[in-house]
């Protein structure tokens, strides 16, 4: 039997950095994934992703899964693809089907990183064709360039919710609402705002009554819900949509951990339980990514490489200090992204009112999606003074573990510090020179460039774009504020691409002055140029 | 459920819900009404209620509605979903052609 | 929890179809009854089974036993219990390869007649008119069409929630570790839990588990612990109603959900005592795939959705131990059921129902007692050459 020191199943962020890690450290590692292509969730994640430098902040993830492909490869990595381990045998052997036939590994240590499924709520007709998970919408548009639909409901406002509506929008989708049974919106604040001005109502404390239509979704109506959950009569709204997107949270893929015999706990879906260091109750399995408890890439990431590092320490790779020392290294990058409302200890909250330094939480950003123009002035990013000339204008107002911002400016305008949960600061009296590459670095579009006097009673305010087809310098059409409300006509002064973007354009506008701490959203009117 | 458990135990009776025809495992076409019925039959725990009406005995395998069913029976039977035992895993994970499961083929 | 004594007037350890039918006939005849269960109803190997109801095939000793639920308990149980238990007479047919297979085939027939059951030799055409999806490397069959088919689990719990119904008391999680004798009979068992139930009749139908129970009152059966796998496929179209098996040792069914169960023995089944759990094995698995793909091939391209096992109580001589025990007065047991329990299981559970409520058994089991491995307790005598070697028994 072929015998690995280290069996890696999954190709996603978790298994690709623990083989890369293991590989380091001169394991002979197997990885086997079960798709054509491997990757995991990166290859559908085509937004820039947060965190720090050392958790590929600002990177897209594809990107970051084609770097961890090549590192592997480069590092003699095996990686089997279409290869579906079918389940982990005493001891430690796995079976696997590729092609036509059946072959049994060996080895030394199995890290299992499936990853997760998603979940799925019943209501009345939620199995009619046209319910679909978020995930597999994004599958369809990201890996095979199908549009999933045309008229869409959101349901879940977590960040899966949020970043996917945004993409089905961008992928020229009409996303009708999102809605969420819960009071407050689940995800990153500046995901809901980034969808929020495009004109996306939210509905939160709403649930779905029943999808109707003949033989495939044709409608959907949405219900307030008290505090038992349970639809008030008389709040019920329709929405004619061909889709409805599923974004209500992930299961565990955690059937081969259980068929190993890993002692499994119920955390709202069965994961192995797991030390710090990712071993499970059977010594040589290990656990990492949403497997083993439900996060995002970046922390599946680090924690890949930690369960790699103590599989290395198991079979002698690595000595009990080198370990030491490399697991702290590790630990500390996790801890930076475990910080903030969206911690795992504050997951959940909906009685948070201020953020760790003390500001006010928007409570329009977690009722409705966007910030409320009374609230905007309090952030450090914004603030109420009049500034002259171009200057940054950060709506960054929750506690998010990311800092891309802060390296962005070369000119050191910006300042987020030690803490990369910290709301980015704008100092006071630093030059702005309109370079844009804080508005193309904000993995969360929430960094725009306002020019109050640009010219007389006009503003001008740079945005980041990334639909297409991009607006040219000249198009006319409607600025749209926070809230996806039409405020003014606007004209199209510029529109910047770069590599350095990295597919990001930054589109400036033209508005009237008055609306310079509005605008927020360029729609271009058809037609006109 | 966990430790020792009567049987003769009064859950109450079974009481009609406006969505017991709700479908929830889609594999089996099990409606919720179905699972609540069992319960009542005296099916307490995950894998009776499997063995007897089917819930996650389709191609996923429950991975889509093992969640739900469990939520249910912990429902009816008034206690936590977390305190009831989940059914066994069982290898192939995925679906496998038996002509594949049969042709075993050293890699060397 | 404090320990305490509950009393009926049957304790059954185990509630699997022996002890779920001896349940509900009990209280059919309005004997209390505590049924315990360590794991949860159904757990052993009343649920983890081909689900094949037949006479054919079986030793002499125990053919009475499963006649009597074929004529009269399996025809008329889902009315009975008013649960559909997928019971379907649908016939037997087990496959020959060889002329050695015909032989075993051919004496079969001669057992099955010999109690009244119609048992045919097929050969050529007549097996592919029967089952015209089996290999042709199938030289011979043996053909019982009073044999058939049911849903083990179904069946099991049927008996449990009807039993349930009439007033049985289940306890699952309860696990029975003593048997005491008072004044010379057995009366009580305790749990690991400390708590004691005390009854008239104990009955132990444990399967494998029995064993250390029943050594608690000095009694030694002499079981083998085996694995017994098998797969479950998608469902299919139907293709046949019957049970099929082959002399190879495979077996299984087109289940009424159109799904095939098979089961086949890779030759490993003795070498995973020490497993704690039935999880399966990718060895065994990987065969029965293989093989029912070469003696069935119209299925091969069905995919397996699941696989699972379960722990066989095989008993020395093939057949299981039964009935009361002359040195144990009180108790009754059913133990080594040998992986061929199921079908005759109602049978024997209304058999326990009968003696524990002092009634002759309407199947006469005296030579399924434990009485006969007296010789165990002596020296085995060895006789070389004269049988080939073996134990003389």
């Amino acid at each position: 039997m072929r015998r690995y020191h280290l069996v890696v199943i999954g190709a996603g962020p978790a298994g690709l950095s623990a083989a890369i890690e293991a590989a380091k450290h001169g394991m002979k590692v197997g990885v086997f994934d079960e798709n054509a292509r491997p990757g995991g969730q990166l290859f559908k994640q085509i937004h820039k992703f947060f965190g720090s430098k050392e958790h590929k902040a600002k990177i897209r993830g594809f990107n970051i899964g084609n770097e961890l492909l090549k590192e592997a490869e480069q590092l003699g990595v095996d990686v089997h693809l279409n290869s579906v381990v079918m389940g982990i045998y005493d001891p430690l052997h796995i079976t696997v089907a590729e092609d036509d036939h059946i072959t049994s590994y060996a080895g030394d240590n199995i890290l299992v990183a499936t990853g997760a499924s998603e979940n799925m709520i019943p209501f009345e007709g939620w199995t009619l064709p046209g319910v679909i998970g978020a995930g597999a919408a994004q599958t369809l548009m990201n890996l095979h360039g199908v549009k999933p639909g045309d008229n869409i409901l959101m349901v879940g406002s977590g960040n899966v919710g949020l970043v996917v509506s945004f993409q089905l929008l961008q992928a020229g989708c009409h996303v009708k609402a999102i809605i969420d049974a819960a009071p407050r919106v689940g995800g990153y604040g500046v995901h809901a705002a980034k969808v929020a001005r495009t004109g996306v109502p939210f509905y939160l404390s709403h649930t779905i009554v029943k999808a109707e239509g003949n033989e495939k979704v044709e409608r959907v109506t949405i219900g307030q819900v008290d505090s038992h959950w349970q639809v008030i009569p008389g709040t019920e709204k329709e929405f004619d949509v061909d889709t409805i997107c599923l974004a209500v949270g992930l299961s565990p893929m955690s059937q081969l951990t259980r068929i190993a015999g890993c002692k499994m706990v119920d955390r709202g879906g069965l994961v192995p339980e797991t030390d710090e260091y990712g071993q499970t109750s059977v010594d040589g399995i290990f656990a990492a990514g949403d497997v083993a408890g439900i996060e995002e890439a970046s922390s599946a990431m680090i924690g890949g490489r930690i369960a790699a590092l103590a599989a290395a320490k198991r079979s002698g790779f690595v000595t009990e200090d080198e370990f030491e020392t490399e697991y702290q290294n590790q630990h500390a990058s996790l801890m930076k992204l475990r910080k903030g409302m969206f911690s795992h200890e504050n997951k959940g909250r909906t009685d948070l009112v201020k953020t760790d330094e003390g500001y006010p939480l928007s409570m329009s950003l977690l009722k409705n999606g966007y910030i409320a123009e009374d609230e905007i002035g309090e952030y450090p990013g914004v603030g109420r003074t009049k500034k002259v000339g171009v200057h940054p204008v950060i709506e960054c107002t929750q506690n998010i573990p990311c800092n891309p911002c802060q390296d962005a400016c070369k000119f050191g305008c910006i300042e987020v510090g030690e803490t990369i949960t910290s709301l980015p600061v704008v100092k006071e009296g630093s030059k702005c020179v309109n370079c844009g590459m804080c508005v193309a670095s904000c993995s969360g579009q929430a960094i725009f460039l306002v020019d109050e006097e640009a010219e007389e009673g006009f503003a001008t305010i740079t945005l980041p774009y990334e639909f297409l087809p991009l607006p040219e310098k000249g198009d006319k059409g409607t600025a749209l504020d926070r809230s996806g409300k039409a405020i003014c006509d606007a004209e199209v002064t510029q529109v910047r691409t770069s590599g350095a973007f990295d597919h990001t354009a930054l589109l400036t506008m033209k508005v009237p002055a008055e609306m310079a701490n509005r605008a927020r959203f360029f729609q271009k009117r058809e037609g006109v140029r | 459920m966990a430790g020792i458990c009567d049987r003769s135990k009064d859950i109450g009776p079974f009481v009609p819900q406006a969505d017991d025809d709700l479908i929830i495992c889609r594999c089996e076409e099990i409606t919720k009404g179905e699972i609540r019925k069992a319960v009542h039959m005296g099916l307490w725990t995950m894998t009776e209620v499997k063995r007897m009406i089917r819930p996650g005995m389709g191609l996923c395998q429950g991975q889509t509605c093992s969640k739900n069913v469990k939520r249910i029976i912990a429902q009816e039977l008034g206690v936590s979903p977390a305190e009831l035992e989940e059914s066994t895993a069982r290898p192939p994970v995925r679906p496998l052609e038996m002509e594949v499961l049969g042709n075993e083929v050293e890699e060397l | 929890m404090s320990a305490k004594t509950r009393t009926a007037d049957v304790i059954i350890v185990g509630a699997g179809i022996v002890g779920n039918s001896a349940a509900y006939y009990l209280r059919k005849k309005g004997l209390s009854c505590i049924v315990l269960e360590e794991k949860m109803i159904g757990d052993g190997g009343s649920c983890r089974n081909g689900g094949g109801v037949r006479q054919s095939g079986r030793d002499p000793r125990e053919f009475g036993l499963a006649a009597y639920a074929v004529k009269h308990i399996w025809p008329y149980l889902k009315d009975e219990l008013g649960i559909d238990v997928e019971y379907r007479q649908t016939g037997y047919l087990v496959c020959g390869y060889n002329e050695d297979h015909y032989q075993s085939i051919a004496s079969r027939v001669d057992t099955a007649a010999s109690f009244g059951v119609e048992m045919k030799m097929l050969r050529g055409d007549a097996i592919k008119d029967i089952c015209p999806y089996v290999s042709e490397h199938v030289t011979c069959a043996g053909w019982t069409p009073s044999d058939g088919v049911s849903n083990p689990m179904r069946a099991t719990l049927a008996y449990y929630i009807r039993a349930r119904e009439l007033g049985a008391q289940f306890i699952t999680g309860e696990k029975a570790v003593r048997i005491n004798k008072i004044r010379g009979r057995a009366r009580q068992v305790v749990t690991e839990s400390g708590n004691v139930y005390e009854g008239d009749k104990i009955l132990v139908a444990a399967g494998y588990y029995g064993r250390p129970l029943l050594k608690t009152v000095g009694l030694y059966v002499p079981l083998q612990k085996k694995l017994n796998e098998m797969i479950v496929t998608e469902p299919a179209p139907h293709m046949f109603d019957h049970m099929i098996g082959g002399m190879s040792g495979f077996y299984g069914q087109q289940t009424v959900h159109g799904s095939f169960v098979f089961g086949s023995p890779s030759g490993r089944e003795y070498t995973f005592f020490e497993q704690d759990s039935t999880e399966t094995t990718a060895v065994t698995t990987s065969f029965i795939a293989g093989s029912i793909g070469i003696d069935i091939p119209a299925v091969k391209s069905l995919k397996v959705v699941r696989t699972w096992g379960g722990w066989v109580d095989i008993n020395l001589d093939g057949v299981p131990v039964l009935g009361t025990v002359e040195e144990v007065p009180g108790l009754l047991v059913v133990i080594g059921s040998s992986a061929h329990g199921f079908g005759p299981g109602p049978a024997v559970g209304l058999c326990m129902a009968h003696l524990a409520a002092d009634e002759p058994s309407p199947v006469d089991i005296s030579k399924l007692h434990y009485d006969r491995f007296d010789y165990l307790n002596k020296q085995p005598r060895y006789q070389s050459a004269s049988n080939g070697g073996a134990l003389i028994r």
